[in-house]
């Protein structure tokens, strides 16, 4: 009775994973998966029928079975002790049949399965061997042996997880460490760092008062503006047309320009110290010191000075003291230096420039200047009223001179005739540098070398350059898609003479050609007219075919549709008159066969996976078989039915 | 197993045979253990295991890969949760300078103490280390490659090594001399297995390749007996009217020739066949003796060409009590052999498939009820009287070589071609799985 009962049990679990591994699919259908598990899971003996099944089906000689058996497996290993057990005990079995490392027993058919069987089982062993390998002796053999002796390639997730784990506590450790070395040296030089910005921040302070002042004091002070002029006006009124109101701006200029640039410089200044204090506070921020206290306090007078300097920096730009952007500044600087080489004449005017800057620069000493020792700063500080003052000055004739002269100048290749470009002057001959002090007899040292030499000598070497004809492409359109790429002189050798064609790969010649040539009988030739009404009888011609056959195809359907329906009837009838116990039987044959029939068609799609073909004779008793039923059916059915209309109708009841 | 305890508390059960009944229950339970993993230094199949004779604490391995390894099986090196690894003490492999080129097929200790041991290579070579500076004491050159060697456990006035080679001579190398003492032909094919008696230390057993199992006396020239699988007697013990004059004479001939040193094995000899064989032995001895002696020295020559296997004969063990001799051969068989009569026992040990290529070395349990026998990638434990499978052991993944058996730890040791030493030991008792199975539990999610 009960051994009866287990079977029936058994037989159900065995039935759910016969089910559940008769399948295409990569993975196992999660419905079936959960119904086998919450059948094993009360039941030990379940469990055993359960393995003793999956084992039974791994030796099965098709990888889809044992892909999917393999992956119930697992999930059953993971969660069932008395199936570890029992799976462990037949370890080695398993492995041979999924990963196929003995020589006589390799995985079967399909290949492809078979691969990823192989490394799907290599992955589980390894994860049941970190999960429960110091249970198992048998688990750790197996591993030890796929992995030392057949020295197989392991995916070691958990090793690497552990690596990557230890990685990113070591960089974090490492980055605490800097941001710790970053908070003791924020400690010792706090207060150097505070003094610093307060220091700058007085002196902006100073300067923006100073810059008031003169501005309240100018209508008093007699300035001699003739020597006075007005540098920037035209660029400035400019670039702040929209954002700035004239009357309430202070000009910059001549005598108020130093306490400007000090003043730029200190803004640029506070704006790294702005970035500087901004780096600070992340740092306290991010920092998890003993020292709270410190950062705290630290923390809290940065925001401070940060709120200060801003208050400072705004006040600034409202004061009407413009402040370009340092990136600006930089671009301003590049153009400078790129322009520098181009003409001796413009570099030579800029040097002049500079120069004039320099000294108005120097004239006025104060204490603001001597915020400009570094040397960054200055060099940008020196070269922006240079450039600015050049633009300036010339910006009526020289720009214009200068973009006509380059819109003339030709483009040459650099080549050492450049050095001696224009230079009417002779050469010294023997003044090289190189002391060749009589060893060759006397030398004349001031032998020269007439300008024209040189000239021949460092001629301009021009090579040769063939341009190459762009060569169409021969666009043609291709059948499978896309226009033909081949690019051939005058004739593609697929698609004959190459003309040009238009994006679909239509010749544009041929439409263009017959919309002109139709209309204008003048540049249509006699041949090109005849060309043409043979075509057009031509193509008279197969619409006509065309037309016919299409006629006669309509009629034909009609036809068979007429006959079909006659044949459905027939068939209706037949149905009908057909005993009901037939019917029956067919509908119990339908509902016992289900699970068999779904089975088979299964089993016909693993068997389709194996890709083996069926043998010639196979194919043929098949078609013959098959081929002798429908004929014996035809010929009952035919039984009844009128023999003259039959003939008459070959294809009709 | 409480019953046996009170009843050896009472006196009703003899110390000796609880002890024994204690220990063929142990046996009877073993399985690979969970708790004793032995850290396998070896980059080649494992050869030959031996646990020394004398502590039956050091277990000696010898592989492939050249390299011989000594364990302390006892003590663990260190240990893993539950699991105690055994990492060898020491190995010696190719970098040594005296170490062997080739494979080491047998790797034996000296049978006094664990101060020297053995070991015999497919590079011609047998080697005597000494354990503790694990430097070459004693070399010996051999014609060829060497199959076994073996000292005898009960030798006390001589310390051979007995060496199975290719060569078709069996040589006996003397340590003391540090030269071949004994060159001993006979066999016609090279030897592929060679043990010692249990009972007496002068003699020698050879099983070659040839299939023939020779039995020599050190003392005299030549072979004294042939091992024949057409003489069989049913049973144990040979029935005494089963045995005929012939087989009796050649015995018994042996006996007298031998004199006194047989003494050890005549109380064998009673114990085996009682007292009533005793008298007529003796008295038809002399007559048949003196025959014998004329007409060979060694033996008949027909005799002389008997076989005990199809095939070579791959390994060979005496039992404890050296009455009786296993051997096993290229042919799938292994046999028992009565050593006094020198007749096939007929027993059908269940093997499969025997391992032909190589030599296989057998264990016994230690009341020679089991044997021990390497089966391809499996080790099967035989009832020694029956030859019904009562164990399988399948842990290894490739085929396995040779096994050991501990007396007194009652533990298996079995090496394979897979480069493992396996250890089996009888079952834990359940106290100790209990932490096992605390941790190793289900885990259904769903």
């Amino acid at each position: 009775m009960t051994m009866a009962e287990e079977r029936g049990e058994g037989a159900k679990v065995r039935v759910l994973i016969e089910k559940a591994t008769n399948s295409t699919d990569s993975e196992v259908h999660p419905r079936l998966l959960k119904a086998i598990k919450s059948v094993v899971r009360y039941s030990d003996s379940e469990l055993r029928v359960a393995a003793q099944t999956l084992m039974d089906l791994m030796k099965r000689d098709h990888s889809q079975v044992r892909y999917l058996s393999l992956l119930v497996i697992d999930e059953l290993f993971m969660r069932s002790k008395l199936f570890r057990s029992l799976v462990v005990e037949k370890l080695d079995q398993l492995l041979t049949l999924s990963v196929g490392f003995r020589r006589n027993m390799l995985l079967p058919e399909p290949a492809a399965v078979a691969s990823t069987l192989r490394s799907k089982a290599i992955e589980f062993l390894e994860k049941w061997n970190d999960s429960f390998g110091i249970y198992h002796r048998k688990l750790r053999l197996g591993y030890d042996y796929l992995r030392n002796t057949l020295q197989l390639q392991f995916p070691n997730i958990q090793a690497n997880a552990m690596r990557r784990q230890q990685e990113r506590m070591e960089r974090e450790r490492r980055s605490k460490e800097i941001l710790l070395g970053k908070f003791e040296m924020l400690k010792a030089n706090f207060s150097s760092i505070k003094e610093e910005i307060q220091s700058t921040l007085d002196e902006i302070k100073e300067c923006l008062d100073i810059v008031h002042c003169k501005e309240d004091a100018r209508d008093m002070i007699p300035l001699d503006d003739d020597t006075t002029e007005e540098f920037r006006s035209t660029e400035l009124r400019q670039i702040r047309l929209n954002a700035l109101k004239e009357g309430e701006m202070v000009h910059e200029n001549q005598d108020n320009k130093v306490i400007f640039d000090a003043l730029r410089e200190l803004y640029k200044l506070m704006s790294k110290h702005l970035v500087s204090i901004q780096e600070w506070t992340s740092v306290l921020v991010r920092v998890d010191s003993t020292d709270i206290r410190f950062r705290d306090s630290a923390l809290r007078e940065f925001i401070d000075i940060r709120n200060s300097l801003r208050a400072v920096k705004k006040r600034c730009e409202e004061s009407g003291c413009y402040f370009t952007e340092s990136a600006n500044h930089d671009d301003e600087n590049e153009d400078f230096w790129e322009e520098g080489p181009v003409g001796a004449m413009e570099n030579g005017g800029s040097v002049a420039s500079k120069r004039k800057n320099e000294d108005v620069v120097v004239a006025p000493t104060s204490n603001v200047i001597k915020n400009t020792d570094t040397k960054t700063s200055s060099e940008a500080h020196v070269s922006n009223p240079v450039h600015n003052g050049e633009v300036c000055s010339s910006s009526n004739s020289a720009s214009s001179l200068r973009n006509n002269l380059l819109a003339e100048a030709p483009i040459i290749e650099w080549g050492p005739f450049l050095s001696t470009w224009d230079s009417k002057t002779d050469i010294l001959a023997n003044q090289r540098g190189l002391e060749l002090e009589s060893h060759w007899g006397r030398v004349d040292y001031d032998a020269t070398i007439p300008a024209e030499k040189i000239a021949e000598l460092s001629v301009r070497a021009s090579l040769y350059k063939e341009d190459q004809p762009e060569i169409q492409p021969c666009h043609a359109p291709l059948r499978k898609g896309g226009l033909c790429p081949r690019r051939d002189l005058k004739v593609c050798p697929f698609h004959g003479p190459i003309v040009p064609r238009d994006d679909e790969g239509r010749p544009l010649n041929v439409s263009s050609s017959l919309d002109e040539t139709t209309p204008d009988l003048k540049i249509g030739s006699v041949e090109k007219l005849a060309r043409q009404a043979v075509k057009n009888v031509r193509a008279r011609y197969k619409e006509a075919a065309e037309k016919r056959e299409h006629d006669k195809k309509t009629l034909k359907r009609a036809k068979l549709a007429k006959i079909r329906e006659h044949n459905e009837g027939v068939l209706r009838d037949a149905a009908l008159a057909s005993t009901s116990r037939s019917a029956a039987l067919g509908e119990h044959m339908e509902t016992t066969d289900e699970g068999t029939r779904s089975a088979w068609n299964k089993k016909k799609t693993l068997a389709s996976m194996l890709r083996k073909k069926a043998s010639t004779k196979e194919r043929l008793s098949r078609r013959l078989l098959g081929a002798r039923s429908r004929a014996l059916t035809k010929r009952e059915l035919t039984l009844n039915e009128d023999a003259n209309y039959g003939e008459a109708f070959p294809n009709q009841w | 197993m409480w019953k046996d305890i009170r009843d050896r508390e009472a006196g009703k059960l003899r110390p000796n045979s609880f002890a024994n009944r204690v220990k063929s229950d142990r046996t009877s339970s073993l399985q690979l253990s969970n708790h004793k993993d032995i850290v396998s230094p070896h980059r080649g199949s494992v050869n030959s295991l031996q646990v020394d004779l004398t502590e039956g604490r050091y277990l000696l391995s010898g592989a492939s890969d050249a390299s011989a390894a000594v364990f302390d099986i006892q003590r663990a090196t260190h240990s893993e949760g539950l699991i105690a690894k055994h990492q060898c003490i020491f190995a010696v492999d190719k970098q040594h300078e005296h170490g062997h080129q080739y494979a080491i097929s047998s790797a034996i200790w000296y049978p006094v103490d664990t101060g020297l041991f053995v070991t015999g290579s497919y590079d011609h070579h047998i080697n005597v280390w000494d354990t503790n500076t694990t430097q070459v004491v004693v070399n010996f050159k051999l014609p060829g490659k060497v199959y076994r060697t073996a000292m005898s456990s009960l030798a006390t006035s001589h310390m051979l090594i007995a060496a199975g080679t290719e060569d078709v001579q069996v040589r006996l190398c003397d340590i003391s001399s540090g030269a071949f003492s004994h060159t001993l032909s006979g066999h016609r094919d090279g030897v592929m297995s060679v043990a010692w008696s249990a009972s007496s230390e002068w003699v020698l057993i050879t099983g070659g390749c040839d299939g023939a199992i020779r039995f020599w006396d050190i003392r005299r020239a030549g072979c004294f007996r042939v091992l024949d699988q057409s003489q069989s007697q049913l049973g144990r013990r040979p029935p005494i009217s089963g045995w005929t004059a012939n087989k009796l004479s050649t015995s018994k001939s042996l006996l007298a020739s031998q004199g006194s040193n047989m003494k050890s094995r005549i109380p064998h000899k009673k114990l085996a066949n009682g007292n009533a064989t005793k008298p007529s032995a003796t008295g038809k001895l002399p007559a048949k003796g003196s025959t014998r002696q004329r007409l060979h020295p060694g033996l008949l020559s027909s005799q002389d060409r008997a076989v005990s296997h199809y095939g070579a004969v791959t390994g060979l063990k005496v039992t404890g009590d050296g009455m009786y001799l296993l051997s096993a051969g290229s042919d799938s068989r292994l046999k028992l052999w009565d050593v006094e009569s020198g007749c096939n026992t007929l027993v059908n040990y269940e093997t499969m498939r025997l391992q032909t290529n190589k030599p296989l070395q057998l264990a016994t349990s230690e009341d020679s009820a089991l044997v021990f026998a390497p089966c391809m990638a499996t080790v099967k434990a035989f009832d020694m009287w029956t030859g019904k499978t009562s164990l399988t052991f399948s842990g290894h993944y490739e085929g396995v070589n040779c096994c050991w058996y501990n007396f007194p730890d009652q533990e298996l040791y079995t090496g394979g071609n897979d480069r493992q030493i396996l250890v089996w030991s009888p079952s834990r008792n359940s106290t100790e799985l209990d932490w096992e199975s605390t941790a190793d539990r289900d885990n259904w999610s769903d």
